[in-house]
């Protein structure tokens, strides 16, 4: 069973923003509110470093536990989500998480009855459990956008062992590169 | 904001049938094996492979291949279509160029498509007010104004200014068109994007383009970026880029600011603005002074290498740290740099172009590649990285002042060679092209260079006797153009309320609809987007591929094919613009493109590697097995008969012609006879060692003579040698020059800029005059000011300012400054200040950033705009003079109001990185 992960390289993070927004198409988020944000620190200094922070699905998700209302869940797959019939917004879930994953909308644009609920990243799972015609339930590989998007690979999104294998090839190629 | 509320149908409605989940889990039983996609890291995207090879998600929702309209990196994309609606998209992961990478631009475009801001509808402004017509009133309208101003004054006095953003075909018909029409006023975006590339590049060693492409930009061992923030402006590109880094490679940014390119350097260096020919200079002082260059391949392959060190030896490291800012010893540093890892690349964009010295600057930086012996070679080479989506191809096309397509010049050749190709569509003769023209009051027009995008409002301001030709501009087409990124726009708001009558031909209104203030005389021409439409389009590689028409054209808008069919057809030479499908255009722009070679490239070639994108290797954009085996990817030009693999890298002299191979072009005669001064009379423009002159293979439309040249195993185009001393360019060995405006009095007369010329592309250039009034111009604009991109908007900004995710992402126009600047004008970040010189002010907000903050060696602040705004004009909104609907979603005061009038001394490029500025609080 796959474990599905983020890792940001930031090696390779220019902050063009095509992450961000293949988000927001793919997942229809409302204006002002990000799911997905690029951080740059040290910002025109040499030391200048970009990354891609969204929710990193963690194996022991503080969200989940400091929720109050048992809104948030983890999936076999290891994709934590919200379930926003049960959210109340009280935020408790923002101060627990270590990245600040969680958004609350508050504009006037917010999604529809969802307004002031928690809302975050999916990993891009389909909204509903979909069915085939002869009614079993359809299994599909979950694909993060921002990742499948990202223009120079630096987001990578998957099954853990597949971003591990990925991360080693490039720190081998860093080593044997520079050798 | 409505806009805010997204206008696409429902969301992922990317629904599964049991069908294709079987066949998506059998890919992904393969995959699996696969581990990534060739070798690029990107997790195999299984569902969407199998889903985009059999087209379809379910019976109704469709993946279609198309190419991102923005720059021209050549990124593929999946248009997501269900019931001729673009409701998303999907990344492309197995197209060979960006692996499925996208960035913010690239995935905003289905709102391209969808906008709301659209101009959906032809429309008239009569009596201040903005009216609905039809087509036909609209063409009927225009056609008749053309043929009264034929009457009147001539042909010349329509300017037809194209546009980067049309497909191949497409450009091919424009200049076609306005050949028929009998004029050479006719320019589009390249003239002030990459022109001096072309010009610098094409005198060096034949041909104006990149050398490589951007996937073999994997293989370079040290990037060397002076004049490219590639991280912004070509952003899937430094996928290549920092692969090379990954495996090594040195990457080295020399810039005014410190980009986000640079903040992926080993070294970067701050530069004064304007000074690229000394800091290069200085480079190969350090190299031949070190014994680092390439003896043997300057020897063998170049001219001229004495001449330039007459010039390079004054540049030595302290003199170049005065005149730049870059420290002598950041100099020496890059110079080690570039010579111990070999294969090096120079890669630039507009911060080389853009200058009164452009062609210059790109002269000096193929020089540079040259004494390191880094050219024709995977991995080194130049990289000019091309603007617009196909601007490339409209370049290719020639919708140029200068040039008949393929760059044939303007010659009596040039024209009978093109009316030989346009007679196999339709029966035209020499002698009727000539009686379109106005050879009767201005003999010689037809081979002359006609107006400028850059200085077309001249045109029509300048009293008629100090222009080129007999009489005025009375009408201009700005046909997919953004007014905005053309400088001196005071002038060009004049000329434009003096003019007869605009017409405008885009998808969005823009501020062709807007800048003018006149009550009537303007008609708006709702254009499709490219996503409308099929067609080829050109990266900066030169890989031409096919892209696929996503929807039916949205609203009232027609393929500029078509309107250019209909605007013919109403004037009377229809017959020779009439085509049942984009393919037939192809198979008659493939006749005549011999020059360049774009005569292999067929629409069966180009579709079938479309299908087949997956067997191209990364690494070498080469077809390893399957139908299109041995081709590289994109057919690069030159690809010289229907059966050649295409080039992939140009002067390649390693490998075999039949396999990609090529070398140096033999351009110039075959020895150094026509030299002015008398000099190197007697030198052999041809390679030692295979001396073949060029043979004629460019007006042959049999193809033989490339044919007869192939079996030889040479390139059609000979084996010659790279001009380093170029004696037909102002300067044969480029030397610095200041700045029309300098921070520097005290080196204006030392390297002063060119004399004036009176007539250049039919209008007087002020070179030296303006030079010396401003002189003392630092006293009173202490700030020198340059301008560039923002990664999140492209060109005018009529698309992505149209566009709520990008908006959203970039809502601002600003000016960057430093923190110490912040200070000494009172402001701190996010306030309004002005920004002002000799021609006007801009208001706009402040960014202040550390990107920015002076460097020890620094003299004078600089401050930075991009030049994507446009609606606000000096403080004052425009936004209600557009068509009802249809201006931007965020406006902002337009930085050409005040960059300074001054154009490179060959191709009459605009000068925008260059000029001396005050700010102050608003």
């Amino acid at each position: 069973m796959a474990v599905y992960k983020f890792a940001a390289d930031s090696d390779r993070c220019i902050k063009c923003g095509g992450c961000e927004v293949a988000c927001k198409q793919q997942n229809d988020v409302p204006y002002g509110m990000r799911r997905i944000r690029v951080v740059t620190i040290n910002e025109g200094k040499p030391n200048e470093t970009n990354v891609p922070m969204a929710c990193m699905h963690c194996s022991e998700p503080a969200c989940m536990e400091a929720c109050p209302m048992d809104a948030i869940y983890k999936r076999e797959d290891g994709i934590v989500l919200v379930n926003k019939d049960r959210c109340v917004g009280c935020g408790y879930c923002l101060a627990a998480c270590p990245f600040g994953a969680p958004q609350f909308e508050s504009k006037s644009n917010a999604i529809f009855e969802f307004k002031g609920k928690m809302d975050k990243c999916t990993f891009c799972v389909e909204p509903t459990q979909q069915k085939a015609d002869d009614g079993s339930l359809i299994q599909r590989d979950p694909i993060a956008r921002c990742a499948a998007f990202c223009a120079c690979q630096g987001l990578l999104a998957g099954d853990a062992e597949e971003i591990s294998k990925t991360m080693r090839e490039r720190a081998a190629t860093r080593i044997a590169g520079t050798a | 904001m409505s806009d805010t509320k997204r206008n696409l149908k429902t969301p992922n409605k990317f629904k599964t049938t049991r069908r294709t989940f079987i066949k998506a889990a059998g890919a992904l039983g393969t995959a699996a094996l696969l581990g990534s996609y060739g070798g690029t890291g990107r997790l195999f995207n299984h569902d969407i492979i199998a889903s985009a090879a059999e087209n379809t998600v379910s019976g109704d929702t469709k993946l279609i291949k198309t190419i991102c309209s923005h720059c021209a990196v050549g990124c593929g994309v999946l248009g997501k279509v269900e019931d001729n609606e673009l409701v998303g998209l999907e990344p492309w992961s197995d197209h060979p160029i960006n692996h499925g990478g996208m960035c913010s631009k690239g995935t905003s475009i289905a709102e391209i498509v969808n906008s709301e801001r659209r101009l959906k509808y032809p429309m008239e402004k009569v009596n201040g007010a903005w009216k609905r017509i039809t087509w036909d009133e609209a063409i009927t309208k225009i056609a008749d104004k053309m043929t009264d101003i034929r009457k009147e004054y001539g042909p010349d006095s329509v300017m037809f200014m194209g546009s980067a953003k049309m497909t191949n075909e497409e450009c091919y018909l424009f200049r076609k068109m306005a050949a028929f029409w009998g004029t050479n006023n006719v320019d589009h975006q390249a003239r002030i994007c990459h022109s001096t590339t072309v010009a610098g590049l094409a005198n060096t060693w034949g041909f104006g383009a990149q050398t490589n492409n951007v996937n073999d930009m994997r293989h370079t061992k040290c990037a060397f970026f002076i004049g490219s923030n590639a991280a912004e402006a070509h952003p899937v590109s430094m996928q290549h880029f920092l692969t090379a880094k990954e495996r090594g490679a040195k990457l080295i940014v020399i810039d005014p600011r410190f980009t986000r390119t640079a903040a992926k350097a080993h070294i970067y260096g701050r530069m004064r603005p304007g000074t690229t020919v000394p800091v290069l200079l200085g480079l190969v002082n350090i190299l031949v002074n070190n014994n680092w260059h390439d003896e043997e391949f300057i020897k063998n392959r170049t001219i001229g290498f004495d001449d330039l060190w007459e010039v390079a030896k004054d540049y030595t490291p302290e003199v170049v740290e005065d005149i730049s800012w870059v420290p002598a010893d950041t100099l020496k540093l890059v110079a080690r740099t570039l010579y111990e890892n070999k294969p090096s690349t120079v890669v630039w964009a507009m911060g080389q172009t853009q200058h009164t010295t452009g062609t210059n600057n790109i002269h000096m930086s193929a020089i540079l590649n040259l004494v390191l012996g880094h050219s024709g070679m995977s991995g080194g080479g130049v990289q000019p990285l091309r603007g617009h989506d196909n601007v490339q191809g409209s370049t290719d096309f020639c919708i140029l002042a200068d040039n008949l397509p393929s760059y044939y010049g303007l010659t009596d050749a040039a024209w009978q060679h093109w009316v030989d190709v346009w007679n196999t569509k339709s029966p035209v003769t020499m002698d009727w092209m000539k009686g379109r023209f106005d050879l009767k009051n201005a003999p010689g027009i037809m081979n002359k260079n006609g107006f400028t995008v850059s200085r077309w409002y001249e045109g029509v301001l300048y009293p008629k006797n100090k222009i080129g030709q007999p009489n005025n501009l009375k009408m201009v087409f700005v046909w997919g153009h953004s007014l905005n990124s053309i400088t001196e726009m005071k002038r060009m708001k004049e000329a434009m309320e003096k003019i007869d009558m605009i017409v405008s031909v885009d998808p969005h209104s823009t501020i062709a609809s807007s800048l003018a203030d006149r009550p009537d005389g303007i008609i708006l021409l709702p254009a499709s987007t490219v996503f409308e439409k099929n067609g080829t389009v050109t990266s900066t590689g030169r890989q031409i591929q096919w892209r696929n028409k996503l929807v039916e054209p949205r609203f009232d808008s027609k393929p500029d094919a078509e309107i250019m069919q209909m605007l013919t057809t109403k004037l009377g030479f229809g017959q020779h613009f009439t085509y049942s499908t984009p393919e037939d255009i192809v198979k008659e722009w493939n006749l005549g493109m011999g020059a360049i070679a774009m005569v292999g490239q067929t629409p069966e070639r180009l579709k079938r590697q479309q299908e087949h994108c997956a067997d191209f290797d990364v690494e070498t954009l080469r077809a390893t097995g399957g139908p299109c085996k041995g081709e590289y990817f994109g057919l690069p030009w030159p690809c010289w008969t229907t059966e050649h693999c295409g080039t992939p890298i140009l002067y390649n002299d390693s490998k075999p012609v039949s396999e990609g191979g090529h070398d140096f072009r033999v351009r110039w005669g075959n020895e150094v006879l026509d030299n002015p001064t008398g000099k190197h009379i007697g030198d052999s423009l041809l390679k030692g060692d295979n001396p073949v002159p060029q043979v004629g293979y460019a007006y042959d439309l049999t193809l033989q003579a490339s044919k007869d040249a192939l079996a030889r195993g040479d390139p059609p185009t000979g084996r010659g040698r790279a001009r380093i001393w170029a004696w037909n360019l102002p300067d044969p060995v480029p030397k610095h020059r200041e700045p029309i405006e300098s921070s520097r009095p005290d080196l204006v007369d030392k390297y002063p800029t060119f004399d004036d010329v009176d007539e250049m592309y039919r209008v007087e250039t002020l070179y030296k005059t303006n030079q010396q009034a401003r002189k003392n111009i630092v006293n009173e604009y202490p700030v020198i000011l340059s301008t560039g991109r923002q990664v999140e908007h492209m060109g005018g900004g009529a698309e992505t300012r149209s566009c709520s995710y990008t908006v959203e992402l970039q809502p601002d126009m600003y000016v960057e400054m430093s923190p110490a600047l912040a200070a000494d004008v009172g402001i701190t970040n996010g306030d309004f200040v002005w920004v002002e010189t000799l021609r006007g002010r801009c208001h706009v907000k402040a960014k202040v950033t550390d990107g920015m903050t002076r460097s020890t060696e620094q003299t004078h602040e600089v401050a930075f705009m991009p030049y994507h705004w446009a609606g606000i004009f000096e403080g004052e909104s425009y936004e209600d003079r557009y068509p009802p609907g249809t201006a931007e979603m965020a406006l902002g005061d337009s930085v050409n109001i005040i960059c300074v009038d001054a154009y490179d001394r060959t191709t009459q490029m605009q000068e925008t990185k260059v000029c001396q500025c005050k700010i102050y609080k608003a």
